[in-house]
């Protein structure tokens, strides 16, 4: 039974007089309905009493004063009223003292089971009715709902004035329809239980609760006003629990459940009477924040684990994975059990340790590739300084055969990495004698420039302490060499010496790309590849020497087999006929750094933007005759 | 690049198929030393079937001179057939066939190991 916008249009503002209150509960009691609750406070004694207008027309009409005075109070009379049928009224919960209210309230005998009461809340002061409008209600029931961030979740059950323990307006209507008294018993989980005839509601400690609200339902309001001009049958009201409060807009008794909607007070002490008649509470037990906590540790320390061990990608899946279960888990447990739980604690917890872990793992990665950076650079630094080693080891035919007239050579090496296996060498072994080798050690590389480094010393030494044949200078190489090669790397070398007074030539080939030669106004020609196996590959061999006399203006060209094995995109090989097809561009008059720059380019041009597969290596020499022709 | 190898008597023919060179010759060798010791140790021939090895570098003919160095030292035999025109010549320049026996076919270089191995690849 609300006291709504009609009620006020058609009797006038609030406050009304308390006959009129009286009235309106009179004509409800008329029903005989189980209890009625007045979600409504009357402190003060109502203006309007007789004695109260007596006062004030004193000295005008003492006669009808008098007559006043001797009327009961429109308190008593709602008090009066209210005593026909059992009713509740209000306690609210204060945290001061009102003097007007200074001893405790009333309350029912409360039994307390093994001191499940101890937590319950006190609160200093109250606010109660009007002693005679109080003297009417055969209880009293607590008004009083926390509100959580504006928003009504739990409902005080129980509240402690001094002695006193009052419960709340739902659990006292349904305890005084059921004349049972109530017993506070601890219960599951650490919670408490208000036990009253065959009802038992959950509760925490300190007295309150998750009531599970429904949804707002107009059409159990009935205006006071239908009440009061008799439109609305009253006999409706038997049987049943009638609580009277207001939903005028001006009085705004307005609070915001959990579902959303803002209802009135009194349809929350429906909601709250229902939920107790339909056993619909909520719980949370006093484990409830140790699981949630217990949760997290679970999710944070799988996360911590789980995360090193994992892409980010596979990590935050696994993340949203464990949030959507700890949503499904305290959903199902609310809506199967009744049970709340918490679960966004463990979900932003994990979120966090999935955040800071992340970062950690990109701070660590970022430091790795710093790391690797610099390893690259260094590496880097020691390959170049490897690579002019290398380069070192080469001599510069320009320098080694400064003024020499009876000669031209020029030589170049570009490594497929930045250090290689091939090498040349060139110099002269007497006054008239110049020694020249190409050679190419298995392998590419560090490793194969190391090899190469011991190779070309053991071959120079070689050239400069045997006599006799090319052949026994590479045969003498290949013993050294034998010695000293642990990995079984081998080596292909074509070596030569050329008389530089007679332009005989003499040399030998251990399984290398056989050297050209172009005699002046003649074709190019690969000169014959007989000879023996590389260096290193069977254990003795007698390299056959091969001769030859050069003509005057004859050039030679010696090669790796990176000529001739180079590759363009296609796959396709560089191979002898190209070769062939750019030695005969070559005029007779082309010394020998031409020689070798034109070679290079050809085939550096052929290969186009494929990688080099294999060192390149060139060694160009060009006889101009005996020192006495020049 | 993986080894087709088959059986024929005692001797095995071991396909070498695609381009040998310094990135995948390491693999080649482990596995190509892993059946000519097998070979070697039961008494046979190993023919190494070149039909379809399109190039071979200085590593890869390392390989081989490996494989060949280990066969002689477990006296057993060890040849090639069937070269490319590629291949062929990179033998020629770099006188491997002096390391091995070049046959033109898989059949010469049974028959030349033993003659059951011969017969038996004519009955396959």
């Amino acid at each position: 039974m609300t006291i709504d916008e009609k009620a006020l249009s058609t009797h006038g503002q609030w406050p009304w007089p308390r006959d009129r209150m009286a009235d309106l509960v009179a004509r409800l009691a008329a029903a005989r309905p189980l209890v009625i609750g007045v979600d409504i406070f009357f402190p003060e004694p109502d203006r309007f009493s007789p004695a109260v207008l007596a006062e004030r027309i004193e000295g005008r009409a003492p006669g009808i004063a008098a007559s006043l005075r001797g009327m009961p109070s429109n308190d008593a009379l709602f008090g009066k009223a209210l005593a026909l049928v059992p009713s509740v009224l209000g306690v609210a919960g204060l945290a001061s003292t009102d003097p007007r209210f200074a001893g405790p309230p009333r309350s029912p005998p409360v039994r307390f089971l093994d001191g499940a009461g101890e937590a319950i809340r006190a609160y200093p002061g109250h606010l109660r009715n009007v002693p005679e409008i109080d003297a009417g209600a055969a209880g009293h029931g607590l008004y009083s709902i926390d509100l959580e961030g504006g928003v009504a979740r739990r409902l005080q059950m129980l509240g402690r004035f001094d002695q006193a323990v009052v419960p709340t307006l739902a659990v006292e209507m349904i305890r005084i329809a059921l004349a049972a008294p109530l017993t506070v018993a601890p219960s599951a989980g650490g919670t408490i239980e208000l036990r009253f005839g065959d009802y038992a509601v959950p509760a925490q400690p300190d007295g309150r609760a998750y009531v599970r609200y429904g949804r707002s339902d107009p059409g159990r309001f009935v205006s006071a006003a239908s009440v009061l001009d008799g439109s609305f049958d009253v006999s409706q009201l038997e049987g049943k629990l009638v609580l009277v409060g207001f939903t005028g807009l001006g009085l705004a008794d307005l609070v915001a459940t959990p579902l959303g909607e803002t209802v009135f007070g009194v349809e929350n002490h429906a909601q709250a009477a229902e939920a107790i008649l339909e056993g619909q509470f909520l719980r949370r037990i006093a484990l409830a924040p140790r699981i949630e906590a217990a949760l997290l540790i679970a999710f944070g320390l799988g996360l911590f684990v789980f995360i090193p061990r994992s892409n980010a990608v596979r990590s935050a899946a696994v993340l949203v994975a464990g949030i959507v279960a700890l949503l499904g888990a305290g959903a199902l447990a609310f809506a199967q059990a009744g049970l709340l739980f918490d679960p966004a604690g463990p979900a932003l917890g994990a979120m966090a340790v999935f955040g800071v872990m992340q970062a950690g793992s990109l701070a660590e990665a970022q430091r790795q590739r710093q790391q690797l950076r610099e390893q690259a650079a260094r590496m880097a630094g020691e390959l170049d300084a490897a690579k002019r080693i290398q380069m070192g080891l080469l001599p510069d035919p320009a320098e080694v055969f400064a003024g020499e007239g009876r000669v031209d050579v020029a030589a170049l090496l570009e490594p497929a990495r930045t250090v290689g296996g091939d090498f040349y060498d060139c110099f002269l072994l007497d006054g008239r004698r110049l020694f020249f080798v190409v050679a190419d050690v298995s392998g590419k590389g560090l490793p194969a420039s190391l090899f190469m480094a011991s190779v070309k010393s053991i071959l120079k030494s070689a050239a400069l302490t045997v006599e006799g044949s090319v052949g026994g200078i590479l045969a003498r190489a290949q013993d050294e060499i034998r010695r000293e090669n642990p990995e079984s790397l081998f080596v292909t070398a074509l070596a030569g010496v050329l008389d530089l007074e007679t332009g005989e030539l003499e040399y030998a080939n251990a399984g290398h790309e056989p050297a050209w030669s172009h005699v002046p106004q003649g074709r190019p020609e690969r000169l014959d590849a007989s000879g023996g196996p590389p260096l290193c590959v069977l254990d003795v061999y007698s390299y056959p020497s091969t001769r030859r006399t050069l003509q005057r203006g004859e050039w030679l060209l010696a090669l790796s087999d990176g000529a001739t094995e180079a590759m363009n995109e296609r796959k396709e090989f560089f191979g002898t006929e190209r070769l062939r097809t750019s030695l005969g561009w070559l005029g007779d008059e082309a010394d020998a750094k031409v020689i070798v720059n034109r070679v290079r380019d050809d085939v550096r041009r052929f290969s186009g933007a494929a990688e080099a597969a294999d060192d390149l290596t060139l060694l160009a020499i060009r006889w101009n005759g005996p020192a006495a022709e020049l | 690049m993986a080894l087709l190898a088959r059986r024929f008597a005692n001797a095995l023919v071991i396909g070498v198929a695609g381009r040998l060179d310094q990135d995948n010759c390491e693999a080649f060798r482990v596995d190509l030393m892993a059946h000519v010791e097998r070979s070697a140790h039961d008494g046979g021939a190993v023919v190494l079937d070149l039909s379809g090895l399109e190039y071979v570098s200085s590593a890869g003919l390392r390989c081989f001179m490996l494989a060949s160095r280990q066969a002689k030292a477990q006296h057993g035999r060890i040849s090639v057939a069937c070269l490319q025109p590629m291949v062929a010549e990179i033998f020629e320049i770099s006188h491997f066939n002096m390391v091995f026996q070049v046959f033109g076919t898989v059949r010469e270089a049974l028959a030349a190991a033993s003659n059951e191995a011969a017969a038996a690849f004519d009955q396959a």
